[in-house]
């Protein structure tokens, strides 16, 4: 079996520049393919630049776009993840990520979470996803997709990973922030992101593709630093901070099935005892009437019951 | 303020025997992160903007000092314009450190004279000046302020002929408590050093090859003789900055601090301080009247298409 070649497009894309990061992604995509690319991934954004406020609506692109459509013609025998401003048809804004394969858009991903606190502004100008399904690709494996913020919640890698996913993937836009001498490379956000999706992998035993941009948007330095790691939790391959490039990175696919029959965690994992739990915890948030009929007897000491002293 | 418990300050200046600056050892910093995100910052703020040069107000002191490095690091010292700009009661030594650094980076340096302008308004030896009688008695706290807004206005009218942005040279610590002239030494195109404190300063200062005896005196506005930063405001930096770093960053409450061994006055004082500067850290409030407003619901990035000069 051929490795899989995963080309990381860590780039600094140009505030609100769209034609111009067009031409960088077909410049990195005829780079990647002259590599022996099988899969490119650009960063969240990486059409427009991230700190857009009111210029979002100015860069946005319906899915049906011919420029992403020409960005999706240089994808024969290829397939790219790229990160844009789409515009739904009723007129909302996402932050998507779409997997371009065979010239065509395959897939879009609507970005789920969007941090509105400290230095993130996103629900002010963008509307949130409301979908998590995989996909699959010609690639071979099922892939899931992600942005940034999606996975900062637990439920986005373990839902993506019991669809089926064996490569995840996350593209992003990281602030470099909290600088501090006490961390592994200085910097708090690194430090957490990295702890993260080693775990993630590890968890789900899937490779974890992460692709972070580099460059300067107003005040915020993005801080690069993308990384694969395997379903071990091992970390494969880790990018220079910072720096712009295109790194190609080989995976072995048969190394998700080594991992997930040595450690079957996937197999243990229980989706039904999660749902019904999720259910009640819904239902109790809500203070809805729980269905009792539904739920399992709960010989549990009740609220106001006596306990033994 | 008292220092917190297991709070050992670590000796700045690493392996030399002697104490080149205290570092409170939560504010250590990565100085190579700190240097390649600021180095990237400046390049990209003058990219974006269309500028390739820069051009900042040399003091003498550290703040100014560092900058300067940064910038010639950034965009190479030949594209660097420091200018001197001492009042006619300025120490020396600010003249002297200044120099020294002009040299160190081999940048292009101009020196000009304030004293006739801060003397024609407010008058010299007895003689009335632009500003009438009264601005004879003007008190130090009003003659300060003109200074640092008079190095403004020579610092963007040389700006043009240089072609360059003005560099910002104000640290975290004195933006949070307001030791700042509001259009005067904190006027500026962009801040490499906004985000530091004063400690962190020292820190990436040593870093870069800033002289040892600008990181060592004590900080001075230099508005008039003897004054220094602490005698003045009544604090010590590194104990100044653990406070707000504690405060502001690490969003402890007060009976926090107080268990941390801060004393009561001392955070009193700084949280009002802080407070009563916040007109300092922002642009002015505009009236909302129309559909859309500046800084409100018109929100742009200051770098957006279109918006380089050049």
């Amino acid at each position: 079996m051929h490795p899989l070649r995963i080309v990381l497009a860590q780039l600094a894309p140009r505030l609100g520049m769209l034609d111009e990061n067009l031409a960088r992604h077909m410049e990195a995509l005829a780079s990647a393919r002259a590599g022996g690319a099988d899969l490119v991934v650009f960063p969240e954004l990486g059409l427009t630049g991230y700190q857009l406020q009111d210029l979002a609506a100015e860069v946005a692109m319906r899915v049906d776009d011919p420029r992403l459509a020409g960005l999706a013609a240089a994808t024969v025998g290829l397939s790219a993840i790229v990160s844009f401003v789409e515009e739904a048809s009723d007129h909302r804004l996402f932050i998507s990520a779409a997997l371009l394969e065979d010239g065509a858009v395959r897939f879009v991903h609507r970005k789920l979470f969007l941090p509105t606190y400290g230095l993130f502004d996103e629900r002010r100008f963008f509307a949130a996803g409301d979908r998590l399904r995989t996909v699959d690709s010609r690639l071979g494996p099922r892939l899931g997709i992600a942005v940034c913020e999606d996975f900062w919640h637990l439920a986005v890698p373990e839902t993506l990973a019991l669809d089926g996913a064996q490569i995840l993937i996350n593209v992003s836009s990281s602030p470099g922030r909290d600088l501090a001498a006490m961390h592994e490379v200085g910097l708090g956000t690194a430090a957490s992101w990295r702890n993260l999706m080693r775990t993630y992998a590890q968890l789900t035993t899937s490779f974890v593709v992460f692709c972070n941009r580099v460059g300067v948007d107003e005040t915020i330095s993005f801080w690069g630093g993308s990384e694969v790691i395997a379903p071990s939790g091992e970390t494969i391959f880790t990018a220079p901070l910072f720096d712009e490039g295109l790194h190609f990175v080989d995976i072995e696919l048969g190394d998700v099935r080594r991992e997930r029959i040595s450690l079957p965690l996937l197999r243990d994992e229980r989706p039904e005892l999660h749902l019904r739990e999720l259910r009640r915890i819904l239902a109790e948030r809500t203070e809805m009437a729980i269905d009792a009929a539904s739920d399992p007897p709960d010989d549990r000491p009740q609220p106001g019951a006596s306990e033994p002293s | 303020m008292a220092a917190g418990a297991g709070h050992e300050p670590v000796d700045g200046g690493g392996e030399s025997a002697e104490r080149l600056f205290e570092l409170p050892p939560e504010l250590a910093i990565d100085t190579d992160v700190a240097l390649r995100v600021i180095v990237g910052f400046i390049r990209n703020q003058l990219r974006q903007a269309g500028f390739s040069r820069g051009l900042l107000g040399l003091s003498g002191g550290i703040d100014s000092a560092l900058v300067a490095f940064l910038v010639a690091d950034a965009i190479g010292p030949e594209n660097l314009l420091c200018v001197l700009m001492p009042y006619r009661t300025s120490s020396s030594e600010s003249v002297e450190h200044g120099r020294l650094v002009v040299g160190r980076l081999g940048c292009p340096s101009d020196a000009v004279d304030i004293s006739p302008i801060v003397d024609g308004y407010f008058g010299r030896d007895g003689e009335e000046g632009a500003g009438g009688a009264a601005a004879t008695e003007a008190t130090p706290l009003r003659r300060g302020n003109f200074m640092a807004r008079a190095r403004m206005c020579v610092l963007y009218d040389r700006s043009v002929e240089w072609g360059g942005l003005v560099v910002g040279t104000g640290n975290k610590t004195e933006s949070l408590i307001g030791y700042t002239t509001l259009f005067g030494d904190s006027a500026c195109a962009f801040n490499p050093i906004g985000d530091l404190y004063k400690s962190q300063v020292r820190q990436v200062a040593a870093a870069v090859g800033v002289p040892e005896e600008i990181i060592r005196k004590a900080p001075s506005a230099d508005l008039w003789p003897g004054q220094t930063d602490e005698a003045e405001a009544g604090f010590h930096y590194p104990e100044l900055d653990r406070l707000l770093f504690w405060m502001i960053d690490k969003r402890r409450s007060d009976e926090e601090l107080l268990a941390m061994g801060f004393l009561e006055a001392q955070i009193e004082r700084v949280k009002r301080l802080v407070a009563v500067s916040e007109f300092k850290r922002q642009v002015p409030p505009v009236a909302k009247l129309g559909p859309r407003t500046t800084g409100v619901d018109y929100l742009y990035p200051r770098r957006r298409p279109g918006s380089a000069r050049r």
